[in-house]
Formats: structure tokens, sequence, C-alpha cells
């Protein structure tokens, strides 16, 4: 298979973001819409029916790196969010608890990855755990 | 996986035969990734400018058309922020008769000629036929401020 260069995967997935043909649940898109370098994103996750998050929208930012990609995104939450996964004090996702970053592959995009966080807040062991206030964010 | 004859026999009659003002090199580790610079055309708001692009053939090459975006800043009616163009051969006009090469010339083309009738740049185009005169003075300065040779690194 033709292996597809950074920038060209990232504007597949600007496109399908812009286009909302990805899950409806969650949304992304670019940070800066003038940034040439594409690096900085901004997702939000609708939170899962039949949890605590349900009717909440938690956003997030998504640095795709140089490496991106071969190397996956770093993650982190802007919106405040009681998960094991992510880090208390600053939101950022801890990569080695979450299946899709930990096993990263280079088909994944950060719509895998926002769909995959929604269904880890929605999992048994996390969808009763007592959350921040709603629209409270990290510094 | 090999590389199709025909990437290859592209690949060989560009650096052999390049077209002046054009130069595109392939990626060492990626035979299917190019780094492109286009040379202004003369007596266009671009003269004196180079830009660097970048051009992937997909899986699918020639059957589709290469994905070809500027890295350089550019002003132009054609072109949108993130380097993407607007330009009917990369698009439904797609031919596999048409290679990198005519590609590559008809970007040459499209700076000597911007097309504010079939905007990707709404905001560009706009200030393209309400003031053309002003448009061409910013594309000439942005051509002086973002598209000038990088300093070669001394060998």
């Amino acid at each position: 298979m033709a292996k597809i260069p950074r920038n060209f995967r990232l504007l597949e997935e600007l496109e399908k973001g812009e286009k909302g043909l990805g899950a409806e649940a969650c949304s992304y898109g670019l940070e800066d819409s003038e940034d040439l370098l594409m690096s900085n994103w901004n997702g939000t996750i609708l939170g899962p029916p039949h949890s605590v998050h349900e009717n909440r929208i938690y956003s997030l930012k998504m640095h795709c790196g140089d490496a991106y990609p071969d190397q996956p995104p770093t993650i982190q939450f802007i919106s405040q969010i009681n998960l094991p996964a992510v880090n208390p004090r600053n939101g950022v996702v801890d990569p080695k608890m979450l299946p899709c970053l930990a096993q990263w592959k280079r088909e994944n995009t950060m719509e895998t990855i926002l769909i995959e966080l929604r269904r880890y807040m929605a999992a048994p062991a996390n969808k009763k755990l007592q959350q921040p206030p709603e629209g409270s964010t990290y510094e | 996986m090999a590389l199709p004859k025909r990437i290859i026999k592209e690949t060989e009659r560009l650096m052999a035969e390049p077209v002046p003002g054009i130069s595109a090199i392939p990626h060492e580790d990626n035979l299917r990734y190019f780094d492109v610079e286009i040379h202004g055309p003369a007596s266009s708001p671009y003269e004196g400018g180079i830009f660097k692009l970048e051009l992937f053939l997909p899986e699918d090459y020639p059957m589709t058309a290469p994905k070809i975006r500027f890295l350089t800043k550019i002003f132009h009616p054609n072109v949108d922020k993130l380097g993407r163009i607007c330009l009917d051969v990369l698009k439904n006009n797609w031919s596999p008769a048409l290679q990198i090469r005519t590609i590559l010339l008809s970007i040459q083309a499209l700076l000597g000629a911007p097309n504010p009738d079939d905007p990707l740049a709404d905001d560009v185009a706009k200030h393209w036929k309400a003031d053309e005169q002003a448009a061409i003075e910013k594309a000439r300065e942005w051509t002086r401020t973002y598209a000038q040779p990088q300093p070669q690194p001394a060998s």
C-alpha cells in the first residue's frame, strides 16, 4: 500500500471532520484554520447515554506531532472529567491506559480516539464515577 | 511493495529533463511523496518567488489525480489558507493521460493567470474582483515576505 504522508493524511481527516461524515457523537477540527502545519486540533465528545456523562459536552485538545500518524497524537481534556486514564491535575490522557493509543496503528485517526474515549466513558467501571461540575475546565 | 513502472518512469524523466522553473524530488523513504518547488512566472505578482509544495501519488494513481498543496503561504484566489489548490485537472478533469509534469505546469500557469471567478479562497477572490490592483500588490507583498529562496546551508 502507498504510505500516505502526514500532511495529506491530516487533510483527509480535516475534510472528513468538516463534512461531518464521521460519528455524530464526536467532532473535531483545526484549532487555527490557517495553520499550514495542522498540528493543533480541537475535539468534542458528547457524553454517552445511560452514564453520568449523558448530555454533557466535553472539549479536548489534540496535538499531532511531526511523526503523526506513525506516532499517536497527545490528547488533553479541556473540560474537567473524572476518569482513571485522565490526569486529574491537567486533563492529559495517559496513552498507556487507552488501548487505541497504547497499541497505536497507523490506520487509527483522531476520530478513532474520540470514539474510543466515549466508549471508555460509558464502560461499566467508569459510567458512574462522580464528576466535577458541568462546564468546569482545567487551567 | 514495488513502485509501479509508470511512477518510476515519470520520476526518472522529471530528474533527467526538469521543467524550467519547476523541481520535484521524491523523498528517499517514500517514493510517492515529492518535495516540489515552483518559481513564480515572469510578469506575474509571484515573479521572483520560490513556492514550495508537496505532492503525493495515491495508491490508485494514475487512475486518480496526484494530491498536491502549497507549503508556502500565497495570496491567490484559487489557493486556500491551507495551501489546497482549486484546479479542474486535479478534480473532475483528471485523466490518466496527464502526468506529474503536466500538473505542475498547470499550477505554474495558474500562478500566471489567477481565476477569481472559480475561487477556493472566497475572501481573496472578493478582494481580487473588487480591486485587482490592490490584490496584485498584496500578492507581490506576500511573495516578498514568504516566498524568498532559503539560504543554502554551507557545505
